[in-house]
């Protein structure tokens, strides 16, 4: 049912934006069932063994703070119920098996497209972060640390960068917790700048699952907690993904 | 946040400080002239069309060149950091608004980074200019997003969208108030944008009540049909500009 909606939403789309139409996508049934547990979904997506190179994984640009927090929360995912996820280069290694619906698969696919937090290769230039989840507290701790390449005022990360890492961890998060998929609204207050090059503490709890959106909320701050960086709210999509 | 402030700051300066600023500042114009910001030995603009550019990116830039002619849009010209880097009233600025966090950076770090935009090589990244309209209070970004700033498979990350409205709204900002720090930004996403297309970023100064400032923008496709999202930013104005020699706080 949801993939005829979909496909009849692809049509009217091909045909032109409809004036002050209000919806993307067909409503969705709330009788059909997201089907997928977080279970699943985690298991899924932290496959046992893959030949994908994971970059969420410590390196020489690690700062001693992001080193020793990782450690710590490693140590977690042994008993206390925190699952490490597996960062690839692109989505699709993350969806294998899987795509969009229909209605919003693009019509061009290249394999040289990565994901935006993945795409500056060099170590420490840019993005280097790992996400811990807690799928039954559905609460999720990102370690971020921004390298020189995401600067805004000197000796400092940009803002976008900041927005962009919240955005990615929320998106994966979303995922997991309730198939959440694309960004409806993010509304980020900034409080302070992230010197290049220092870990920032992103926390993240999911406030609220409702039929067809996800709420999640976040605090981003220094380690020792003394300084807020940013605080942003977020609400997702939830469509879910099709068998290729 | 301070937004990518520093190249914002060229741009502030070569337009205002100097004599024919409508047109894309080419040299500087001579040594009784020379600003800090157009020192003689190198500026790469970043912001004029490049091999990378779509044909709708160019198509779109030339129909604002046409609009910059009677003087009632500007193109505002970028430079990467390493011009800026000898601003140092511009960097003790910021350290003296954020003392706590200004100790720790690192300063061997500082030489080897780059404005986040301009990070990406040639066509991979963020490929952008910028017009501005004085009269009407309005910043237009040019935005073709390149494959490397991938979120959902075929389609712009969220981050690589909102740091481009974040730019553009920094800009209204900075173009009404001079320096500026983004207290919040408020983005709705409608649709995704697929990934390579070129999108319009339409920001707008609505008022300013005291030293905050209300800014709305929207995202549009090429053709205006498409709406991809909508935002609202209140920066506040750090400190107006104050009695001191250097260009930088010719606001």
């Amino acid at each position: 049912m949801i993939r005829r909606g979909l496909q009849g939403a692809a049509r009217l789309r091909h045909h032109g934006a409809l004036p002050g139409a209000a919806r993307i996508l067909p409503r969705l049934n709330p009788a059909s069932a997201f089907g997928s547990s977080t279970d699943s979904l985690v298991s899924r997506f932290c496959p046992e063994k893959t030949d994908l190179k994971d970059y969420a994984l410590p390196n020489a640009s690690w700062c001693p703070d992001m080193l020793s927090l990782y450690q710590e929360f490693l140590e977690k995912t042994k008993a206390d119920g925190w699952v490490k996820l597996p960062s690839f280069k692109s989505n699709r290694d993350h969806i294998q098996g899987l795509k969009l619906p229909s209605g919003l698969a693009a019509t061009s696919d290249k394999s040289d497209w990565r994901l935006f937090t993945r795409c500056i290769p060099v170590e420490g230039q840019g993005f280097e972060y790992a996400i811990f989840f807690h799928p039954s507290k559905k609460k999720s701790v990102c370690l971020f640390q921004p390298g020189p390449y995401l600067e805004g005022a000197p000796g400092f990360a940009h803002g976008g960068s900041l927005t962009t890492m919240i955005d990615e961890t929320f998106s994966k998060i979303a995922f997991l917790a309730g198939e959440g998929l694309l960004t409806l609204s993010l509304n980020i207050k900034f409080k302070n700048l992230i010197p290049v090059g220092s870990l920032a503490v992103l926390n993240i709890d999911v406030e609220k699952i409702e039929d067809q959106k996800l709420y999640m909320s976040c605090v981003a701050q220094s380690r020792d907690q003394k300084t807020i960086y940013a605080k942003c709210s977020g609400v997702f999509l939830r469509l879910q993904l099709e068998q290729e | 946040m301070l937004r990518s402030c520093a190249a914002r700051l060229h741009a502030l300066g070569a337009l205002r400080g100097l004599p024919g600023a409508a047109r894309p500042p080419a040299r500087s114009p001579g040594p009784a002239r020379r600003s800090l910001f157009l020192e003689a030995d190198f500026h790469k603009d970043s912001s004029l069309p490049k091999p990378s550019w779509s044909k709708d990116m160019r198509l779109l830039f030339d129909q604002f060149m046409k609009k910059c002619e009677d003087g009632s849009w500007t193109r505002l010209p970028f430079y990467s950091y390493k011009a800026v880097q000898n601003v140092h009233d511009f960097i003790a600025f910021i350290h003296g608004s954020l003392p706590s966090t200004a100790k720790l950076v690192d300063k061997e770090q500082l030489s080897q980074a780059q404005i986040f935009t301009e990070s990406f090589k040639d066509g991979l990244g963020f490929e952008y200019v910028m017009f501005y309209n004085d009269a009407e209070k309005r910043t237009v970004c040019l935005f073709q997003g390149g494959p490397h700033l991938q979120g959902m498979p075929g389609f712009l990350h969220g981050g690589a969208v909102a740091t481009m409205i974040d730019a553009t709204v920094g800009m209204s900002a900075i173009k009404a108030e001079g320096l500026v720090m983004t207290a919040n930004l408020n983005i709705n996403f409608k649709r995704p944008v697929p990934l390579c297309s070129v999108v319009v970023i339409n920001s707008h100064l609505d008022k300013t009540e005291g030293r905050k400032l209300f800014i709305s923008c929207d995202v549009r496709s090429v053709d205006e049909t498409t709406l991809y999202s909508e935002a609202t930013s209140s920066p506040s104005s750090r400190r107006k500009c104050g009695p001191s020699p250097a260009p930088l706080t010719r606001c």
